[in-house]
C-alpha cells in the first residue's frame, strides 16, 4: 500500500512530461508519442485509484480497470488515426508539421469530392 | 372575429401576403402594379375601425396584439395615403430602371413594417415590425446601386441597428418592470413612470428613438440616405418611415407625468436640432439634401414639442405632435415627389410645377391657412410662451429660408429639354399628395371641437404665423447670395468623421488579425490552455 | 390509420428508444463497412431518417410525460451500471440535431453520390459513414448519464469529425485535420484525467449520484477544471480556437455544416451538463465570470477577424468562433450570486435556444456558401457581385441565417437574446448585456459586407459554372427558415427544457 504515493507521483510526472512535450515539440510524431505518454499517466492514475478505492474484499476496484481498458483502446485508435494522418500528409507532399504557415489557407472546397 | 378585427388584420396581413408572394417569380413580375393597392386596407381601417379597437393574434400566453388609438390612427391614415400615392408614382418612375425586384420586395417589407408599427401595441410586435421596417428601408436606399447608395445604406443600417439594440435593452428592462407577463406598451409606459430605473430606461428610449428619428448628433444618415434613394423611396422614407420613431416616443414616454429635467433636456436637444438642421441645410445645393436637412430640423422640432410635453406632463403634447407629424408626412412626401417631377420638367412648364411646391414648402415654415400653419397653431399650446416659443419662431424664419433655398435648387435641377413634360403617372400622384397635404390637416382640424384650439382666421393668429415667413422671405435675398459664396459642407456633415474612424478601425482590425494569428500557433495555444486551467482553478478555489 | 397511430402511441416515450438511438447508428456504420461503397448512402438515409423519428418520439415522450426518460443498460443500476437519461434538454437538442443532419444529408446527396462513378468512391464512402457516426455519437452525448460514457461518446465524435475535415485529400486539409485531432486528443485526455480524479474521490461516475455527493474539495475542483479545460479545447473557445478556422473552412460544404453546427455543440453540451447537473452549485460566480469573459473575447476576436476575411467560408468559420463565445455568456448570467432559480433556468433556456438556433442557422449558411462555390467556382467575397440575382434562393437562405445570428425577431436568436438579456438585467449584470449587443452589431457588420457584395451587379456577365439542383437550395432555405421560426418555439415546447432539470438529483441511484 505504501507504493501508492510513488505510483501516483509517477502518474503525475508522466502526465506532466506528456503535456510539456505535446505543447512544445513541433514534430507531429513526437506529439503523438507525447499524447501516449500523457495517456499512460492517466491510466496509471486509474490504477492507483483502483487500488486506493479497493474495499477489503477486492484487490482492486474493477470499475477503473474497465475504464482503463476502454481508454487504452480509445487511445490506440486515436494513435492509429493520427499516424495515418501524418503518413498521408507526407504522401500528399505537405510538410509534416502542425504549424500553420502565414500563407496557408486551405482551399475552400465547395463540395466536390 | 369581428369586422373591425378583420379589417385591422387585413391592414397588416395584405402587405405581408404580397411580400410572401414575391417568393414566386411569376408573382414578382406582376407585383409592381399591386404596390399602390397594398396600403388600401390600412387606409380603410383608419376610416372604419373605431378608436380603441384591438386585435390579438396567438395564444393567451404568447401573442401579438394590435390596437388603433388616436395618434396611431392619425399617422397611419396619412402614411397609408402617402404609401398609396408614392406607390402610384413608383409605377411610372420605375419603368426601365434596374433592380425592380429588389425595390418591390423592400418596398413591401417597409410597408408591412410601417403599418405594423403604427398598429402594434405590444413590445415584441413593435420591435419585430420596426426591424422589418429598417431592413426594408435599407434595401430601398440601395436600389440605385451606386457606391454612394451603398455607403448611405451601410451608415443607415449600422445606426438603425445600434438604435434598435438600445431599444431592446429598454424593452427588456420594461418587461422586467411590468408585473405579470404582459408585454403591452401601455403597461410599459405606466411601469416606466414609477420604475426605479426610470432614468436609464428613458435615456435608452430617447437615444434609440432619437437616432432613428434623426436627432442631432445621430442625424447624419438622413441626408445621405434620402439623397441616395430613388425619389418615391425618399418620399416614403422621410414621410412615413421616420414617423415610426415619433410614434414610438409618444407611446413609450410617460407624457402624462411631469418630468421637468428630462423634458428640458429633450426640448433643448430638439430645439438645437431644429436650428442646426436649417443652418447646415443652407449650405447645401442638391434639393434632396436640402429637404433632408429640413427633415432633420422638423424632426428636431417635433422632439422639442415632446420635450415640452414632458415638462408639462399633461398629455396635451401627444395629439399635438401627432398632428404636426401627420402634416409633415404629407408635406415632405409631396416635396420629395416634386423633385422627381421637376427633373422631368422642361423650362417652359416649370412655373406651373413650381407653384404648388412653393405653397407647400413655405407652409412648413408656418404660412397661415396651409397645413403647416395649422400644425404650428396646434403645437403652439404645448410650446407655451417662453424660450420654446422663441426658438420655434427662429426655426420658422430659418425654415422659410431653407425652403426658398430648396426652391432655388429645384429650379436649377430642371430638365435639359425646355419642352419636356413629366409623365402623367408622375404628376397626378404628386398633385394628389400636395392637395392632401393642404386638405387633410384642415379636415382633421375641423373635426376637433371648437374652442379647444385657437381660431385660425383670427387676425392676431394669422399675423403671429405670417411675420416669421415674411421675415424669412426678406432675409432670403441677401442671405442666400451670401451662402452661395462660401460654405460647402459635405452632405452628412459629421459623416466625414466616419471615414476617419473607418481608417482607424481598419488598422485595429489588422492588428487583431495579427494577434489572432499569433494566438493560433500551437505553442501559444498550449500555453493558453495551461494558463486557463490555472486561472479557472484559482478563481473557483478562491471563493 | 389506427394501426399506425396505436403503434406510434405505444412507441412514443418508450425508454428503449434511448438505447435504440445509439445502437441504430452504430449498426449502420458496421453495415456500411460490410456492404461497401455502393449501398452506404442508402444505409445512411435509412439510419438518419429513423434517427429523426426516434428523436421526435423521445421528445414527445418527455414533453407529454413531464418527466425525463431513463433507461438502465443491462438492468445494472448505477453506480456500477450505466443509465441513459433523456431530459428536456437532451430531447430538444436531439431533435434539432436530427433535423439538421437529415437536411444536410439531403444536401450532400449531390456531392457524395455513391452510385455515380465506381472509380473514386472513397470520399462518399467516408462521408456517409462519418455522418452516421456523428449522429450516433451526438445521441450518445445527449443521452449519456455518466461521465465515462460521455468520454467514449466524445472520442467517438472526434474520430467521426476528423475525417470529415480532410475529405478532399489535399495537404492543407490533412494538416488541419491533424491539428484538430491532436488538440482534441489533448482535450479528451485532460477530460479523462478529470474523470479519474472524480472517480477517486466519489467512487461513482453517474450524474445523479455525483450531484448529491460532490462538494468543493481540491480533488473535485481540479477534476472539474481539467474536464472543463479539455472540453473548452474541443469546443474551440477563445483562445483555444486554433484548429477551427482552417478545419471548418477547408472541409467540403456539407462537412463544414456538420462540423460547425453539430460537432462543436457536443462538447459544449458536456460543459453544460458538467456544471449544471453533475456538479451543481460548484461553479462560483467568479469562475462563471471567467467563462463569460472568455466568451466575450471570443465574440470580439472572432467578429473582428471575420470582418477582415476575404473568403466566404473563412468568414463563416470565424463567425462560428464568435458564436461559440455567445454560447458561454449564459454561464455568468446563470451562476450569479443574486440569481434566483427561475432566473438561472431562464439563462439556461436562453443559452440552449442560442445553441439550437446557431445549429440551424450556421448549417444553412455553410450550405449556401457551398452552393455559391459550386456555382461560381470560387468564394472570394470581393467577386460575389451578381450572385443575388443568379442564385436568389441561396442568398435568401444565407441572409435569413444571418438574421438569426444577428438576433432579429422572430428568429430563435432573438428569443435567446431576449431571455439572456432579461436574466442579465434582472440580476444587474450590465457588461454581458453590452457584450451581447456588441456581438449582434458585429455580426450585422460582416453579414452586410457579404450581402452588399452579392447584391451589387457583377462586372461582367456572371457565368454559372454548374447548374444547381433546386433541392439543394431548398435544403439550405429550409434550415434557414427553421432558424427564423425557432422564435415561435416559445409558443409551447420551450417548457420542455424545464423537464428533468433538477430532477436529476431525485433520480433513483
Amino acid at each position: 500500500m505504501n507504493a501508492l504515493p510513488l505510483f501516483a507521483s509517477c502518474a503525475a510526472m508522466l502526465m506532466g512530461l506528456g503535456l510539456y512535450a505535446l505543447i512544445t515539440d513541433p514534430e507531429p510524431l513526437r506529439k503523438i508519442l507525447a499524447f501516449n505518454l500523457l495517456g499512460s499517466g492517466v491510466f496509471l492514475a486509474f490504477g492507483v485509484i483502483s487500488r486506493r478505492v479497493a474495499a477489503t474484499e477486492f484487490e482492486g476496484d474493477p470499475v477503473p480497470q474497465a475504464m482503463t481498458i476502454t481508454a487504452i483502446v480509445v487511445a490506440f485508435a486515436a494513435t492509429a488515426m493520427a499516424v495515418a494522418l501524418v503518413s498521408r500528409l507526407v504522401e500528399a507532399g505537405g510538410r509534416a508539421t502542425v504549424a500553420s504557415e502565414a500563407s496557408e489557407e486551405p482551399d475552400a472546397d465547395g463540395g466536390a469530392s | 372575429m369581428s369586422d373591425t378585427g378583420t379589417l385591422l388584420m387585413a391592414a397588416i396581413v395584405v402587405p405581408l401576403c404580397l411580400l410572401l408572394l414575391c417568393l414566386w417569380p411569376w408573382a414578382l413580375s406582376r407585383m409592381l402594379s399591386c404596390l399602390p393597392f397594398a396600403p388600401v386596407p390600412a387606409l380603410a381601417a383608419v376610416f372604419f375601425v373605431p378608436a380603441g379597437s384591438s386585435l390579438i393574434l396567438g395564444s393567451p400566453r404568447q401573442n401579438l396584439s394590435f390596437a388603433l388609438d388616436v395618434p396611431g390612427g392619425l399617422l397611419l391614415g396619412v402614411a397609408a395615403l402617402l404609401w398609396i400615392t408614392s406607390g402610384t408614382y413608383a409605377l411610372s418612375y420605375l419603368k426601365g430602371r434596374p433592380n425592380q425586384a429588389r425595390f418591390i420586395v423592400c418596398w413591401l417589407m417597409a410597408l408591412t413594417g410601417s403599418i405594423g408599427v403604427f398598429l402594434a401595441s405590444d413590445m415584441m410586435g413593435f420591435y419585430f415590425l420596426l426591424a422589418l421596417l429598417t431592413i426594408g428601408a435599407c434595401g430601398l436606399i440601395t436600389c440605385h446601386d451606386t457606391p454612394r447608395a451603398w455607403n448611405a445604406a451601410a451608415i443607415y443600417i449600422m445606426l438603425a441597428l445600434l438604435a434598435e439594440s438600445l431599444l431592446l435593452v429598454a424593452f427588456v428592462m420594461l418587461a422586467a418592470e411590468i408585473p405579470g407577463n404582459s408585454l403591452l406598451i401601455r403597461d410599459a409606459a405606466v411601469a416606466l413612470s414609477i420604475s426605479p430605473h426610470r432614468d436609464l430606461i428613458l435615456a435608452l428610449l430617447i437615444a434609440g428613438f432619437g437616432t432613428k428619428a434623426g436627432l442631432v448628433p445621430c442625424h447624419f444618415w438622413m441626408p445621405l440616405a434620402y439623397s441616395a434613394a430613388l425619389t418615391p423611396a425618399s418620399a416614403i422614407l422621410s414621410g412615413a418611415v421616420v414617423k415610426a420613431s415619433v410614434l414610438g416616443m409618444l407611446r413609450f414616454l410617460p407624457l402624462d407625468t411631469a418630468l421637468p429635467d428630462w423634458g428640458t433636456a429633450v426640448a433643448a436637444a430638439g430645439g438645437f436640432a431644429a436650428i442646426y438642421g436649417v443652418v447646415i441645410g443652407l449650405t447645401q445645393r442638391e434639393p434632396k439634401v436640402v429637404l433632408a436637412y429640413s427633415s432633420v430640423s422638423q424632426m428636431g422640432f417635433m422632439i422639442g414639442v415632446i420635450g415640452m410635453g414632458m415638462i408639462a406632463g399633461d398629455g396635451r403634447a401627444v395629439l399635438a405632435t401627432a398632428f404636426y407629424a401627420a402634416n409633415h408626412v404629407l408635406v415632405k412626401g409631396a416635396l420629395f415627389l416634386s423633385v422627381g417631377v421637376t427633373v422631368a420638367t422642361g423650362h417652359r412648364h416649370l412655373r406651373w410645377m413650381l407653384l404648388p411646391v412653393a405653397v407647400i414648402a413655405v407652409g412648413i415654415g408656418g404660412l397661415p391657412l396651409t397645413g403647416g400653419g395649422l400644425a404650428k397653431l396646434v403645437v403652439g399650446g404645448p410650446l407655451g410662451d417662453g424660450t420654446a416659443n422663441t426658438v420655434a419662431t427662429i426655426s420658422a424664419i430659418a425654415t422659410t429660408l431653407l425652403m426658398l433655398q430648396f426652391l432655388h435648387g429645384l429650379a436649377d435641377s430642371v430638365s435639359q429639354h425646355p419642352e419636356a413634360r413629366p409623365a402623367a403617372g408622375l404628376v397626378w400622384p404628386w398633385l394628389t399628395t400636395a392637395a392632401a397635404s393642404l386638405a387633410v390637416p384642415w379636415a382633421l382640424f375641423l373635426a376637433v371641437p371648437s374652442g379647444m384650439l385657437p381660431d385660425p382666421f383670427a387676425a392676431a393668429v394669422v399675423w403671429k404665423a405670417l411675420w416669421p415667413v415674411l421675415a424669412g422671405a426678406v432675409l432670403a435675398i441677401p442671405l442666400l447670395r451670401w451662402t452661395r459664396r462660401f460654405g460647402h459642407v459635405p452632405a452628412g456633415d459629421i459623416a466625414v468623421a466616419i471615414d476617419l474612424l473607418a481608417g482607424r478601425a481598419r488598422t485595429v482590425g489588422k492588428a487583431v488579425e495579427g494577434l489572432d494569428g499569433a494566438l493560433r500557433q500551437w505553442p501559444a495555444a498550449g500555453v493558453s490552455l495551461l494558463a486557463l486551467a490555472v486561472a479557472l482553478g484559482a478563481v473557483i478555489f478562491a471563493r | 390509420m389506427p394501426g399506425v397511430a396505436a403503434l406510434s402511441d405505444a412507441a412514443m416515450g418508450q425508454p428503449s428508444l434511448l438505447v435504440l438511438a445509439i445502437v441504430l447508428p452504430v449498426t449502420g456504420v458496421l453495415l456500411s463497412i460490410v456492404a461497401g461503397g455502393r449501398y452506404v448512402e442508402a444505409i445512411a438515409f435509412v439510419v438518419l431518417l429513423s434517427g429523426l423519428v426516434i428523436a421526435i418520439f423521445i421528445f414527445d415522450g418527455v414533453w407529454r410525460g413531464g418527466r425525463e426518460l431513463t433507461y438502465v443498460v443491462g438492468g445494472w443500476r448505477p453506480p456500477l451500471g450505466i443509465m441513459l437519461r433523456a431530459d428536456g434538454l437532451s430531447a430538444l437538442m436531439m431533435s434539432t440535431m436530427a433535423v439538421v443532419i437529415c437536411v444536410v444529408g439531403v444536401f450532400a446527396h449531390a456531392d457524395f453520390n455513391s452510385r455515380l462513378e465506381a472509380a473514386e468512391t472513397r470520399s462518399p464512402f467516408v462521408f456517409w459513414i462519418m455522418l452516421v457516426a456523428v449522429s450516433g455519437a451526438m445521441n450518445m452525448i445527449f443521452l449519456g448519464g455518466d461521465l465515462f460514457t460521455l468520454y467514449v461518446a466524445l472520442e467517438l465524435l472526434t474520430f467521426a469529425a476528423v475525417p470529415l475535415v480532410c475529405l478532399s485529400g489535399s495537404a492543407e486539409t490533412i494538416r488541419a485535420a491533424m491539428r484538430y485531432l491532436l488538440f482534441a486528443l489533448l482535450g479528451s485526455i485532460l477530460y479523462l484525467g478529470g474523470t479519474a480524479l472524480l472517480y477517486g474521490s466519489h467512487a461513482t461516475m453517474d450524474f445523479a449520484v455525483l450531484s448529491q455527493q460532490a462538494h468543493l474539495e481540491p480533488a473535485t475542483l481540479i477534476a472539474a477544471v481539467l474536464m472543463t479545460i479539455g472540453l473548452l479545447a474541443k469546443t474551440a473557445l477563445f483562445p483555444l480556437h486554433l484548429w477551427l478556422p482552417p478545419a471548418h473552412a477547408g472541409a467540403p460544404a456539407a462537412a463544414s455544416a456538420i462540423l460547425s453546427s453539430v460537432v462543436v455543440k457536443g462538447s459544449f453540451f458536456l460543459v453544460v451538463r458538467l456544471w449544471f447537473d453533475a456538479l451543481p452549485g460548484m461553479l462560483t460566480p467568479a469562475g462563471a465570470q471567467l467563462l463569460g469573459a472568455l466568451g466575450a473575447s471570443a465574440i470580439a476576436f472572432g467578429s473582428v477577424v471575420a470582418l477582415q476575411q476575404k473568403r466566404l467560408k473563412l468568414l463563416i468559420a470565424y463567425s462560428t468562433v464568435a458564436q461559440i463565445g455567445y454560447l458561454f455568456l449564459m454561464f455568468p448570467i446563470a451562476f450569479n450570486a443574486a440569481a434566483t432559480p427561475a432566473q438561472s433556468s431562464e439563462a439556461l433556456t436562453g443559452g440552449m435556444l442560442q445553441a439550437m438556433s446557431h445549429m440551424t442557422a450556421k448549417a444553412a449558411m455553410f450550405m449556401a456558401a457551398g452552393l455559391i462555390y459550386t456555382a461560381l467556382g470560387h468564394d472570394r467575397i470581393a467577386d460575389l457581385g451578381g450572385t443575388a440575382r443568379a442564385l436568389p434562393m441561396t442568398m435568401l437562405a444565407f441572409a435569413i441565417g444571418g438574421v438569426c445570428l444577428i438576433g432579429l425577431p422572430p428568429s430563435g436568436g432573438f428569443l435567446a437574446k431576449w431571455l439572456l438579456m432579461r436574466a442579465a438585467v434582472e440580476t444587474g449584470q450590465w457588461p454581458w448585456v453590452v457584450v451581447m449587443l456588441a456581438g449582434g452589431l458585429f455580426t450585422s457588420g460582416y453579414m452586410f459586407i457579404v450581402l452588399s457584395r452579392a447584391l451589387q451587379p457583377s462586372g461582367e456577365f456572371l457565368k454559372l459554372g454548374a447548374a444547381l439542383p433546386k433541392y439543394r437550395e431548398a435544403a439550405a432555405l429550409t434550415l434557414a427558415l427553421l432558424s427564423l421560426l425557432l422564435g415561435f418555439v416559445a409558443l409551447g415546447p420551450l417548457d420542455v427544457l424545464q423537464v428533468g432539470s433538477g430532477t436529476m438529483m431525485a433520480a433513483p441511484g
